[in-house]
């Protein structure tokens, strides 16, 4: 396994530890957000094993990337305060989760493709979500400044996230019909897993149940 | 060709992430402006909420200086410029009827003392501090009872818990001023009070039988009060409804949410969510 890829899991370990150390002191979005490190972790891990003993890791990405939307769907489910969001974002869950069934069966089957189809769904409505709450968040400003506040650390991670993996989606698959490859599409999926992951560590380390209740 | 990709990858890679950038700067900045709009609105509130509570500081220490007033002129000095006269004309009188006189002006002066006792007890807004809105009410319909202009009920329901000295200031003026309008306006032989406490909201109701009137056609100083009542309601965090109709009588209603934080109210020490 190469450097990146243990440093990644590092960093995964570390995010985890902070959410697991503030664990009280953390309102419920972020308690959700902190079993998801969780989960990204032993994916990775399982990924690995899977790419090493049989070659193959989709069904690992499979699951990786409907446990994900679950989770950061419901991050964002408790961070909005309008009713209707709310309401989309549960109808949205089952929504994805039945088109993943669908999808593994029918259109890219679980043990053999990427679910590009769940995965640019996903993204896109992670991508909707953030705009959403930045929206909401400039209807209800705090008086806690910005920088302070886990929920734009959050929503930054999640734009960052969700746009550049459509641009890693897009790079990849030019590559992939020019039967071209290139190593930097490699770094670049990892640098934006690094950062990603950082930005979640930073709003697990400034969410604060006290301030939030003070301030909200 | 792969060069070509790679310069590609790298230049549209940086576009995008100078666009994420910009966007988050962008919002930042706008996230500070709009913080700084409503602490800007937030101050306007709350000087206009200091500023309207002093001024029913003010009308609530006039009203009950103006009672006091009456009280003495009307009560306290008749009876004992009674019982001078009566204590003046008992030097003629024979024994009997001396001891007659003296335990009638004593049982006169004990009922003045009771008197100016009740009357001390209203000297200042600060009872309500002190006693509670309930108690406060209680004694003003005692008050309105005992002078007979008007025949009044109070009922209070659920258990009374308290909304913080400076709103509950507020909303006994709002029913001063209503008591005030009932009295001097509407002719009503029955005014009904009730005061509901219940966990999610507290409702006070003022309904009497008098001639009542249209909303529309009333002239400008009674419109400005009905306004004035609706305006405190609002700055309490409270709804302000006012029914009447010609021959009808009138109802206000003021309903309030005890769990809504005020940020102006009580020191403005509630850092409350902006807007």
């Amino acid at each position: 396994m190469s450097i990146i890829v243990i440093s990644y899991g590092l960093l995964l370990l570390i995010v985890w530890g902070i959410g697991i150390i503030r664990y009280k002191k953390l309102t419920i979005p972020f308690k959700v957000l902190t079993w998801s490190v969780l989960i990204t972790f032993l994916l990775a891990i399982l990924s690995k094993i899977f790419a090493l003993r049989y070659r193959n890791n989709v069904p690992i990405l499979q699951l990786e990337c409907i446990t994900g939307y679950i989770f950061y769907a419901l991050t964002y489910y408790y961070l909005f305060k309008n009713k209707i969001i709310k309401k989309s974002i549960i109808i949205s869950i089952v929504a994805i989760s039945i088109f993943f069934v669908f999808n593994a069966l029918f259109l890219q089957p679980f043990q053999k493709v990427f679910p590009s189809n769940v995965s640019v769904l996903t993204q896109s409505l992670y991508a909707i979500f953030s705009l959403l709450l930045f929206k909401e968040m400039l209807q209800y400003p705090l008086k806690l400044n910005i920088t302070k506040q886990s929920i734009f650390w959050y929503n930054t991670a999640i734009l960052f996230y969700a746009t550049t993996m459509f641009f890693i989606f897009g790079f990849a698959n030019y590559y992939k019909e020019h039967n071209l490859y290139d190593s930097i599409i490699y770094y670049f999926w990892y640098f934006i897993l690094y950062a990603f992951h950082i930005l979640i560590g930073v709003s697990l380390l400034t969410d604060n149940k006290e301030i939030t209740s003070t301030y909200a | 060709m792969p060069d070509d990709s790679i310069r590609i990858l790298v230049l549209s890679a940086g576009a995008l992430f100078a666009f994420i950038t910009g966007f988050i700067i962008y919002f930042v900045v706008l996230y500070r402006n709009k913080q700084a709009i409503n602490k800007q609105e937030q101050e306007q509130l709350q000087a206009a909420f200091q500023q309207e509570l002093l001024k029913t500081q003010l009308e609530v220490q006039e009203h009950t200086l103006n009672y006091i007033s009456t009280e003495i002129h009307d009560n306290i000095t008749q009876v004992l410029s009674f019982v001078k006269l009566t204590l003046a004309s008992i030097a003629s009188k024979s024994e009997g009827e001396i001891k007659i006189k003296i335990n009638e002006s004593r049982e006169l002066v004990a009922q003045t003392i009771t008197d100016l006792r009740d009357l001390s007890k209203s000297l200042s807004f600060e009872h309500i501090t002190s006693l509670g809105l309930v108690e406060t009410i209680e004694m003003e319909v005692e008050r309105i009872s005992k002078s007979g202009l008007i025949g009044v009920s109070f009922i209070k329901q659920g258990d009374a818990y308290s909304l913080g000295e400076q709103r509950e200031l507020v909303l006994f003026r709002i029913f001063q001023e209503t008591l005030n309008n009932t009295l001097k306006h509407s002719g009503a032989k029955h005014l009904k009070i009730m005061l509901q406490y219940r966990s999610d909201l507290l409702n006070l109701t003022l309904e009497d039988d008098g001639l009542g009137f249209s909303t529309e056609t009333l002239d400008n100083k009674r419109g400005s009060g009905l306004k004035n009542i609706e305006n405190r309601a609002t700055l309490i965090g409270g709804i302000a409804t006012i029914e009447s109709a010609p021959g009808k009588g009138c109802c206000v209603k003021v309903v309030l949410n005890p769990h809504k934080p005020q940020f102006y109210t009580d020191g403005g020490t509630h850092p409350d969510r902006f807007s």
